[in-house]
């Protein structure tokens, strides 16, 4: 136990954070190398942590505020997974994002923000309990909307817009929720999970209701998902940010902590909670990947497909049984490698070559077989194609399914999947077969931008081949389970 | 670290490297100088298979822990011959492709995808035999099934692209239902091994639909009627070598998949119906191809639906009728190659024969190899059955011999048979022929002599005779069935321009729900219209007088309570 | 006398010498304003430890106790707003220091009103507290009128409305003091009830409210606030309405406690909520920055009237108590700061663009990005979002609305936040547009002031703990049992 780890953790980005607001715009150098040693140190220490907490270790670390309101920083394995993925994946955004502005406009603002993204992110997995949830959980809101319009068009700004008009209305719901429920059972930390006696089953219902819409946003849930769509107008690292490390994946984080640390899954399934839950994860997965299929724009569909995907992550732990809970809590993982790589695949078609619309992908397979190759393994992950990680993920939740007597489950997952390949099956063709352009042009050239690409590809296949290793998301997510939630 | 790197396999390592091997060639295909000439690697890919075939089935098990879900493999002596068969035949189509170079497509970038995805076809292929548990089997499912759509469409035509579309659709379909399938059955079972689901699915709630997915996955990828409908037109559309696996050993798959996870007995009547409608009808409708290769495939369909009949019937040799007809129908296919695109000359008409004696072995000429394999099978079930399957020599006889002539009257090109073509062709003839023989199953309720007895051989003789005689008179007659376009059934469905049309009409009725436009008010009475005007009231000196007035009455009131 | 009486006598000693010598030396105003607070800073450093470690510093004026004498009482609270309203004022002064550009009566005046905040935040005496509020807003009309000519007819309106509330509350101060012999708070609580005491905390109550521009009495704010020069207006919206709301507090929790009842607790919560949605939505019409800011206090002064009903909402699941007359506390404080740190940014930007239309504001994120941080740090305390001290009040609010059985009241800060959200997303958005327009440079000192207050606003959230300590020294009960 030692309080100094989770406060370092946090310093990692926080302090580059609050260092890069105040250089200059030109200073590009240092400015790089406060963001990428930020990123590295953090890689490292929660690398170093991984070996800890798999041996049992966990750290805390407590801050007194107001009476009854402490900051409380917990590593434990859930917390590790999440951080985990968001410092491998920051570290990679930071590589793509510095070759992607190279010396535009503003960036000493963006890098800030961006570090203090990661840094909410952070405490968000680090979070152990609901106060410190919430407090993360708006900071993150906040840091996140100067990337959102960070190019200041119109359209940004109208995203901008959007994204708070969700998101905003969305942190009140969770904020009742959470006064609700500690006015009557008083601060909830994770590792004890309340003894709600004191409310009514309507109370708790509603009280869960309120949660559930709370970080329901944030996790994109039919029809609360209307921010993210909009959210592509923002740059290339932005959406990586957005749709795979932190925004998306802090709402599917807070659904888990909801079922199984607040709730309990005993207390969901006698309040019949599970099903609802899992109905709205389903109808999302099918709505986004329905309206995915609409899209001529090539990132407005991956944003669809994120909409979809995220929900695997909720219906884990909607079913609320050991196999989906590990299928979701892979997902988590598998969902953030596989999106990454598609949206920094977008970035580098729209930076070299122009090319935002899917016509344009006709023939770039030729011209950019790195690229294309990564995009192409992305997005057969998630159409959950083996041994890729998507497989791995939609194994599990659907034994979950199974487990947890909700065969319909299977239906949703046989549709999604249906439904991904027709959405994502025609991109690839494009990329491969068809024949491009007169006017094409662009090449990939620049190993910065595709290199974090082609890592997170072959990590998105590696974790699906090496599924079984102790190691791997899915090892990962076992021990969890086996850990916490199981007798 | 090595604790991590021992746990990646234990056991002899010869069956993953069967499957890793065709990998790594695959990948290695980025490296410039294979990819100059990549067709190099297909005949090196079944090597390990080929050694690991010979040295025949059991013992060998390898198991990887840490691979995708657990992974392990095993040659159990029951697909010992799918595995010998595919094994023989990638090999022999591998040498045959050599001379793509000189075929359509040859551009090196294209040849180097369809290298790859031969390799990883191929690996996928001997996966589903190896694999003892359900991750593998499906990942390798999943390889056999969606890679070789690579081969089918490697040469960019529109009748390949479109052939390709509708197999890539069953094949989503096929892999979507057999994953729902399979889950039913971990989850039954409490683990991945095959065997276990195949014990527990019967007694396991939803056992029965899990069965029906798989099977209906299965029968896609075995061409089992009414599910074969992409098949004769995969088939032809894809180069000569790519036919030839597919025809011969990526079919097998399903029909492995049939025998490994459906439960024993489970819908045999439904197997025994459709697999003989198939053995009949296909072979029938075959008559009204013109393309050669076509024809094969309709063979193929016919072929394989008498399997699954036999399978049905609960048959211990299909094993073995599948080890013939994948080196028969693999030979015909190349032959069938060669002899299209030869000019005429020795090497045609060497091939020509070569063709013939596959074609009389598939139509189980006595002692042919298919005679061997269909004696072995009639022996081993209900006479009913066998009666069929005698019969069914007759409609075979005759769509080999239309094939025969079809492959004859062709005009040929102008190519010249190389001996490097050639000597596949003929070795996968003489396994057709002889393999049977060799390898006389064990399970079979006959001894290998039974086949050469005259009662046996005369079994053989009056079908073919009686298909080739109705050809005969047929062609005596010149009564030919109108030609066709493959596809049969395919056109009782809605083309797929009418699908297309119907989904983008549908689609608009999706907007974005919830509509997030604001509600509308009359403009006068919206909540901020409202609000200036209050205060507008309230900024009235008057008013104001009075709001303190009566603030203060009201206070005092309520404070007197 | 002990060092932290001197110290609070010189918080009251220290404004007033400095507006005299302001008057008498106009070129060393700045100088003298600057020296004042640095000294007021210690003093007011002294007074804190003192009150921490020893609980409330007396001072009786000339020794006699009451009723013969004066008390000056610096408790949790009293100092809580002093310290508020010290920071405020060096932020207003050295702002003002910075730019230069105000006439010479700014600088006696805004420490004659520094000084009657002062004594109105430690008086105890309801007359003296009615001098110190006389005072305070004389100073408070002449600084809007110092926004030149078109301000005036706003100081007018100010004024008639602030006279009206002088007189409301007189008359309430002179009932009491018929009725009871005394007007020290302390004593009055001892006394028992009479039947004039209901009309008399009604005349006073109504008086501080107008005073307090709480609905539908604030109708002077918004124009006289947008009307002064920005430094004015920071000065007048931050701090000058928590004077008389301060009285209000001490009259209903320390004077007359036992005055309450449960409707007229409910009546002044339900204007305050009036109050949040009527500014809200007027706030979210405008068309002119200051006019925003305007009437998002007049949001903002609303929620403080939640107080009365929530103060205790002590539940029993919670390790706190007090929980909602800390809210008030806390919001008042916050409020100040982000307040205070708004209007200065709005002052900013007129230099800056030279027009106060919220469509001026156009790209100046890009030109000017540390007054761009400030004002989104500010709103970020406005709209009560963590960490800032707003969502410490707004939490402490919604906790005690929840624990004390009265939902109602909690969802008020919440809807609050929200519209507050709504109509600083107009400024924020446009300061993000993509054009950068012609613009004058501005000083970075200059803008580091609102920054500062911006960030000190934010600070109270994260190290809440100290102040909310403070707070509790010197608590009346009746901010624990509630009213």
């Amino acid at each position: 136990m030692s309080a100094a780890l989770p406060m370092a953790i946090l310093a990692s980005s926080l302090v580059p954070a609050a260092i890069t607001f105040f250089l200059h715009q030109n200073s590009h150098r240092t400015r790089n190398t406060l963001s990428l040693g930020g990123a590295v140190i953090k890689l490292a220490l929660v690398v170093a942590m991984l070996v800890d907490v798999a041996g049992g270790a966990t750290h805390e670390a407590r801050l007194a505020l107001a009476p009854g309101l402490f900051l409380l920083l917990r590593l434990d394995a859930l917390a590790l997974l999440f951080m985990a993925l968001s410092a491998v994946l920051w570290l990679l955004t930071t590589i793509y994002a510095i070759a992607y502005f190279g010396t535009k406009a503003e960036l000493s603002r963006f890098f800030g923000f961006f570090s203090l993204c990661v840094a909410a992110t952070t405490g968000l997995a680090m979070s152990g309990s609901l106060i410190t949830f919430f407090l993360f959980f708006e900071m993150l809101t906040l840091a996140t909307w100067p990337l959102v319009v960070h190019k200041q068009d119109d359209k940004s700004l109208a995203a901008g817009r959007s994204y708070l008009s969700f998101s905003l209305p969305g942190s009140a719901a969770l904020l009742l929720a959470i006064i609700w429920l500690e006015s009557a059972t008083g601060p909830v930390v994770f590792t004890d999970p309340p003894d709600m006696s004191a409310l009514s089953d309507a109370s708790r219902r509603a009280i869960f209701a309120l949660f559930v819409i709370g970080v329901g946003v944030k996790a994109a849930m039919v029809p609360l998902h209307g921010w993210l769509p909009g959210a592509m107008a923002a740059p290339a690292p932005v959406s990586a940010l957005l749709h795979a490390v932190a925004v998306v994946k802090a709402g599917a984080f807070g659904v888990v902590r909801l079922v199984f640390d607040v709730f309990t899954i005993g207390q969901v399934q006698a309040l019949g909670l599970g099903t609802p839950l899992a109905l709205a994860a389903s109808v999302t997965i099918i709505w986004g990947s329905l309206r995915a299929l609409q899209q001529d724009e090539i990132k407005k569909r991956l944003a669809y497909s994120t909409v979809s995907q995220v929900s695997y992550i909720v219906l884990g732990a909607a079913l609320a049984g050991p196999a989906a809970a590990v299928g979701g809590l892979a997902h988590l993982v598998h969902q953030g490698l596989m999106k990454i790589t598609l949206f920094f695949c977008a970035g580098i078609f729209d930076e070299r070559c122009g090319v935002r619309r899917i016509e344009g992908l006709n023939g770039l397979g030729a011209r950019m077989p790195v690229t294309a190759f990564c995009f192409s393994l992305g997005a057969l992950g998630m159409i959950g194609l083996p041994p890729l990680a998507g497989f791995v993920s939609k194994f599990y939740l659907g034994l979950g399914a199974l487990q947890a007597g909700a065969p319909w489950v299977l239906v949703v997952l046989a549709a999604s999947t249906a439904l991904n390949a027709a959405y994502f099956m025609p991109l690839l063709y494009r990329l491969w077969f068809l024949t491009p352009a007169e006017d094409a042009r662009g090449d990939e050239n620049v190993p910065a931008l595709v290199v974090p690409a082609a890592v997170t590809a072959l990590a998105s296949l590696a974790v699906g081949v090496f599924a079984a290793s102790a190691i791997s998301p899915l090892g990962w997510a076992t021990l969890i389970v086996a850990r916490e939630y199981l007798p | 670290m090595s604790a991590w790197l021992a746990g990646l396999w234990t056991g002899p390592f010869l069956p993953l490297l069967a499957l890793a091997w065709p990998l790594i060639l695959g990948m290695a295909l980025v490296a410039p100088p294979l990819r100059r000439r990549p067709l190099v690697v297909l005949p090196l890919a079944p090597l390990p298979a080929l050694v690991l075939a010979v040295m025949g089935a059991g013992g060998m098990a390898t198991e990887a822990p840490s691979l995708l879900l657990g992974v392990e493999l095993r040659l159990d002596a029951a697909l010992h011959p799918f595995f010998l068969m595919s094994a023989l035949l990638w090999l022999a189509a591998g040498a045959y492709a050599q001379g793509m170079a000189r075929e359509s497509g040859g551009q090196g970038d294209r040849q180097a995808i369809f290298a790859g995805f031969w390799c990883l076809t191929l690996s996928g292929n001997l996966g589903v035999f190896l694999a003892q548990d359900a991750a593998s089997f499906y990942v390798a499912f999943a390889a056999v099934s969606l890679a070789a759509w690579f081969l089918v469409v490697h040469a960019r035509t529109d009748q390949a692209l479109a052939a390709g579309r509708l197999y890539i659709l069953l094949a989503v379909a096929g892999e979507i239902a057999l994953l729902a399938g399979l889950l039913i059955g971990v989850q039954a079972a409490g683990g991945t091994a095959i065997a276990d689901i195949r014990a527990n699915l019967p007694e396991a709630p939803l056992g029965a639909l899990a069965a029906g997915l798989m099977a209906a996955g299965f029968a896609i990828k075995a061409g089992i009627v009414p599910l074969h409908v992409w098949l004769p037109l995969a088939h032809p559309a894809a180069p000569v070598a790519g036919s030839a696996v597919l025809s011969g050993a990526i079919v097998k798959a399903g029909l492995v998949g049939l025998m490994l996870l459906v439960p024993p007995g489970w819908g045999a009547s439904i197997l025994v119906t459709l697999g003989l409608a198939g053995a009949f009808g296909a072979a029938l409708w075959g008559l009204t191809q013109e393309n050669p290769k076509a024809v094969l495939a309709y063979s193929t369909v016919s072929q394989m639906g008498l399997m699954a009949a036999l399978l049905g019937a609960g048959s211990g040799v299909v094993a073995g009728y599948a080890l013939h007809h994948g080196l028969a129908k693999g030979a015909l296919f190349l032959g069938a190659g060669l002899v299209m695109a030869a000019a005429a000359g020795r090497g045609r008409a060497f091939a020509l024969v070569l063709c013939a004696l596959a074609a009389a072995s598939v139509a189980g000429l006595p002692l042919s190899g298919g005679a061997a394999a269909k004696a072995a099978a009639k022996a081993d079930i209900a006479p009913a059955l066998a009666m069929a399957l005698t019969l069914s020599g007759a409609t075979t006889a005759l769509l080999m011999g239309w094939f025969l002539y079809r492959l004859t009257r062709g005009e040929g090109g102008k190519a010249r048979v190389a001996p490097a073509q050639l000597a596949p062709l003929a070795v996968l003839v003489t396994a057709a022929l002889a393999l049977p023989w060799v390898l006389w199953p064990e399970a079979a309720t006959v001894p290998r002599l039974y086949a050469l007895g005259t009662g046996a051989m005369a079994d053989a003789a009056w079908p073919a005779a009686l298909g080739l005689g109705a050809g005969a008179l047929a062609l005596a007659m010149r009564w030919q069935p109108t030609p066709r376009p493959p596809g049969d059934i395919l056109a009782l469905l809605p083309s797929s321009g009418t699908v297309a049309t119907a989904a983008r009409r549908l689609t608009p009725a999706l907007t974005e729900w919830p509509n997030l436009r604001r509600p509308s008010l009359p403009t006068h009475a919206t909540p901020a219209a409202l609000a200036a005007r209050a205060e507008a009231v309230m900024r009235r000196w008057p008013l104001s007088g009075v709001a303190m007035a009566a603030t203060v009455i009201v206070l005092a009131a309520l404070a007197l309570l | 006398m002990t060092p932290a009486q001197a110290a609070l006598a010189l918080m009251l000693a220290l404004p007033l010498l400095a507006a005299l010598a302001a008057i008498a030396l106009p070129r060393l105003s700045a100088l003298l304003a600057l020296a004042a607070l640095a000294a007021a800073g210690a003093a007011l450093a002294v007074l804190g430890q003192a009150v921490l470690r020893d609980g409330p510093v007396t001072l009786h004026s000339g020794g006699w106790a009451p009723p013969l004498g004066i008390a000056l009482q610096a408790d949790g609270l009293g100092l809580a707003f002093l310290a508020m309203g010290w920071a405020v004022v060096a932020g207003v002064i050295g702002f003002a220091a910075i730019e230069r550009r105000l006439p010479a009566p700014f600088w006696p005046l805004a420490m004659l009103l520094w000084a009657a905040l002062n004594a109105v935040f430690v008086s105890r005496d309801l007359f003296n507290l009615y001098v110190g509020l006389e005072l305070l807003t004389l100073a408070a009309v002449a600084l809007v009128a110092l926004g030149g000519d078109k301000a005036l007819a706003a100081a007018l309106r100010y004024m008639f409305y602030a006279l009206g509330g002088s007189a409301l509350y007189l008359a309430g101060v002179v009932l009491v003091y018929a009725g009871h012999g005394t007007l020290d708070m302390a004593l009055l609580a001892g006394q028992g009830r009479l039947a004039t005491d209901a009309l008399a905390l009604a005349l006073m109550s109504a008086g501080l409210m107008v005073k307090t521009a709480l609905f539908p009495f604030h109708v002077w704010l918004p124009p006289a606030h947008a009307a002064a020069p920005a430094t004015g207006s920071a000065l007048l919206s931050a701090l000058v309405p928590k004077a008389s709301f301060l009285i209000m507090m001490r009259l209903w929790f320390e004077a007359m406690p036992d005055a309450a009842n449960a409707p007229l607790l409910a009546a002044l919560a339900l204007l305050g909520t009036a109050a949040v949605v009527h500014g809200g939505i007027m706030a979210l019409r405008q068309s002119q920055l200051k006019q925003i800011i305007a009437y998002s206090t007049v949001a903002q002064l609303g929620y403080l009237f939640l107080v009365f009903p929530l103060a205790g909402g002590e539940g029993a699941a919670q390790p706190w108590a007090a929980g909602g007359w800390s809210a008030a506390v806390f919001l008042a404080l916050s409020h100040a700061l982000a307040k205070a740190a708004m209007f200065l940014c709005a002052g900013i930007w007129l230099m800056a663009a030279g027009s106060g239309a919220l469509a001026a504001l156009s790209g100046l994120a890009r030109a000017l990005p540390m007054t761009a941080a400030a004002f989104g740090l500010a709103s970020v305390t406005l709209m009560g979002l963590p960490p800032s001290g707003g969502f410490t009040a707004k939490y402490l609010m919604m906790t005690a609305a929840f624990a004390s059985g009265q939902p109602f009241w909690g969802l008020v800060p919440l809807a609050g936040g929200l519209m507050a959200a709504a109509y600083l997303y107009r400024p924020m958005a446009l300061l993000f547009a993509r054009d950068i327009p012609d613009h004058q440079p501005v000083s970075r000192a200059l803008q580091l002031v609102p920054l500062a207050l911006a960030l000190a606003a934010i600070a109270l959230g994260i190290f809440s703990q100290a102040p909310y300590d403070l707070m509790q020294a010197g608590r009346p009960e009746t901010a624990e049992e509630g009213l």
